[in-house]
């Protein structure tokens, strides 16, 4: 059997004294879309934190294999560039660092970790201004500071654009469904489908059975009190659209 | 007296002309008096100058640039260069467009109408760096804008040290600005190796009626130079006079701002960023005096300090009696790289009188956690990440720069 892209054994995650993560396992192969649910508060944005690597959100047990090798001990910077990434839940603003400067030292670091051939501004602009457009960017949200004044919607089709650039093999996306309207939502989902290969897996963060119509995950799971408490085809996400989470979290306790 | 730290060949420099001559001994009487600054001079007490009167800086006596490679760029299209090698002019001709009057001081000490503005905009008793400037009172420029004319290309003045190893460079400029006159000026001081020198510099600037003065200052001494600048500035009603000020050069670097604003309505605005590299001071001391109706003043600095730096910020703003609706504002925000680094920042408000508006804030903090890891979680290294964050911390200051050439060429 192939090695799994990503394999997560009884972990344990604190941060700041308290512990988050409590004991999660969790196998994705390649190809494969995996929708994860769970109550606020639960852990899963922690969750994504503890895998990409940033600071204070300590590991205290377990471990992680992403293409086989040693997550843990890789930097956050490592892991992004060996093709790990997250779209945040709420990405940062950060005035002064304008979106094509930024994206441009994003991508060269990572194809001069792949060994492959660095863009200069020229090339650059022209495949930022393409992938930008797919997404229905305007071309002078290039020229703004990271994050500063987007709307939520408009957020999440940035994460979506750096997404696109970076070509990673295990993307997280933490709730990229919140703030979009119908139509972003749309835009949002087909570009993620097209990124979508039988070589590279998402773990598609949300609340909303709403997203996973677009993108159809193959197996759903419900996370709740730091770990995962069950894991069901993507009709498991239509009964908590339903129902919510209360039957699964009394029936857990029994 | 020639116990004093710096003071050397004192019977050279007081048998010269009388007016000079007067005038030096002024100056040097001045620091007899009262002596170099120590910690306990209100002023100077986060600014250790000890290791400047300790290292027996010399003064270079021959009168000419032997390195004239030094006149490294002419862009004229763009600005009007004056260069400084070591302390000392290379002189030639200057393309000066109508209406700009530049004089090598030793020359301006003969104009009558130019001497009477040396020593005027500063109190020798209160600025002994500027005493001892004064007692070596020979290089500098004297740079006039007549009446009412508008200089549209900037003026450039580069002073490069090239390899002065152990020297003391004492420089003077006087900036008249007449009425109802507007000129940019740009300071850029640089070093092409990490000599250890003292640039001692004074600007004496007057601004008339109406005139407008954009001053551009870039110090990027080397990293074991010392550098003092005193901007003593005076300004006559509506005048107005903005400066933009970027440091990150020097072993320790003392920028004071004395202003004057003399008539009504006068403004003045200080925008600073500045970068106390690691074993370094970066000193940025301020005052400002509201002296009549109406005047405005404002001033914004942002600094970075890296592992095991100081940094200096003494910003007072001092509003007199009667000086009524005037409004005074100053802001200070820094950037700590490492716990240890040494910030000391002091403001002062000094209002006597009623109606006035003033402000003051300061804020420190360090890098942003989430900003570094949104970066680093994209692939950048941790290093490059803060190195971004810094720079994206100062830029917010070099965006408020209004002439797009020179923010491009000498901040970004
Ligand atoms: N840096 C932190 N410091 C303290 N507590 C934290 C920190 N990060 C997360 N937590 C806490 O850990 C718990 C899990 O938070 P997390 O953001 O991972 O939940 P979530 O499942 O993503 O919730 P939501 O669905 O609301 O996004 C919460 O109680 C939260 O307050
Ligand atoms: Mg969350």
């Amino acid at each position: 059997m192939a090695t799994p892209l990503l394999e997560i054994k009884d972990l344990h995650a604190r941060v700041q004294d308290k512990e988050i993560i409590k004991g999660l396992n969790l196998t994705i192969n390649r190809g494969e879309i995996h929708a994860l649910m769970g109550p606020n508060g639960a852990g899963k944005s922690s969750l994504s934190y503890v895998l990409c690597g940033k600071d204070g959100y300590e590991v205290t047990s377990g471990t992680i294999l992403f293409k086989g090798q040693d997550l843990l001990s890789m930097p956050a910077e490592e892991r992004a560039r060996n093709g790990l990434f997250l779209s945040m839940q709420s990405p940062v603003e950060i005035p002064g660092v304008i979106v094509s400067n930024f994206l441009k030292q994003s991508l060269n670091s990572v194809l001069k970790h792949r060994k492959q051939e660095e863009l200069d501004t020229i090339n650059f602009m022209k495949l930022l201004r393409s992938e930008a457009e797919k997404l229905g960017i305007k071309p002078e949200f290039l020229k703004r500071f990271v994050n500063v004044g987007f709307s939520g919607g408009e957020k999440k089709r940035f994460e979506t654009l750096q997404m696109s650039l970076l070509k990673p093999d295990f993307c997280i996306l933490d709730e990229i469904d919140s703030g979009l309207d119908v139509d972003a939502l749309k835009i949002v989902a087909e570009g993620v489908n097209s990124l979508h290969t039988q070589d590279n897996a998402f773990l598609v963060i949300t609340h909303y059975q709403r997203l996973l119509e677009d993108i159809v995950p193959d197996i759903v799971h419900i996370f709740a009190d730091g770990k995962i408490i069950k894991t069901g085809d993507k009709s498991l996400a239509a009964q908590i659209e339903k129902s919510g989470y209360a039957s699964f979290l009394t029936k857990d306790k029994q | 007296m020639n116990d004093l730290p710096l003071i050397q060949n004192a019977n050279m420099f007081l048998s010269d002309r009388p007016s000079v001559y007067a005038f030096r001994q002024q100056s040097l009487l001045s620091l007899t008096k009262k002596g170099y600054p120590t910690l306990k001079s209100e002023a100077w007490k986060y600014t250790d100058i000890r290791p400047i009167l300790n290292q027996k800086l010399t003064l270079e006596h021959n009168d000419l640039c032997n390195h004239c490679h030094c006149q490294t760029e002419k862009d004229d299209s763009f600005a009007l260069n004056i260069f400084f090698c070591n302390g000392k002019l290379h002189i030639e001709d200057f393309n000066t467009p109508p209406g700009l009057n530049i004089t090598p001081l030793p020359l301006a000490l003969y104009n009558k109408e130019y001497t009477s503005y040396i020593g005027h905009a500063y109190d020798a008793d209160k600025h002994p760096f500027a005493a001892l400037n004064g007692f070596y009172l020979e290089e500098g420029l004297c740079i006039c804008v007549e009446k009412a004319a508008k200089i549209a290309k900037p003026l450039t003045i580069n002073y490069n040290a090239h390899s002065p190893d152990g020297r003391q460079i004492h420089l003077h400029n006087i900036f008249i600005i007449e009425k109802g006159a507007d000129i940019e000026i740009v300071e850029n001081y640089t070093a092409d190796s990490d000599a250890t020198y003292f640039n001692n510099i004074v600007n004496e600037i007057y601004i008339k009626e109406g005139g407008k003065l954009n001053h551009y200052i870039i110090q990027k001494e080397s990293h074991s130079a010392y550098h003092i600048a005193l901007n003593a500035a005076k300004i006559q009603k509506s005048g107005t006079y903005h400066q933009y000020y970027k440091a990150s050069g020097a072993k320790i670097s003392r920028h004071e701002n004395l202003i004057n604003l003399e008539g009504p309505s006068a403004n003045a605005e200080i925008y600073a960023a500045y970068t106390a590299k690691k074993e370094c001071l970066n000193d940025i001391t301020t005052n400002i005096n509201h002296l009549s109706q109406n005047t405005t003043s404002s001033q914004y600095v942002k600094g970075v300090l890296e592992e095991n730096s100081s940094a200096v910020f003494q910003g007072k703003i001092h509003i007199a009696p009667h000086a009524d609706k005037t409004c005074g504002t100053q802001l200070h925000k820094a950037l700590y790289l490492n716990d240890n680094a040494n910030l000391n920042c002091k403001p002062e408000l000094e209002i006597f009188a009623d109606d006035v508006k003033c402000s003051h804030g300061a804020s420190c903090g360090e890098i942003n956690k989430d900003q570094l890891f949104y970066l680093i979680s994209r692939g950048i290294s941790k290093k490059e990440a803060i190195k971004i964050l810094t720079e994206a911390h100062l830029n917010e200051i070099f965006a408020l720069i209004p002439n797009e050439k020179i923010q491009n060429k000498y901040f970004y």
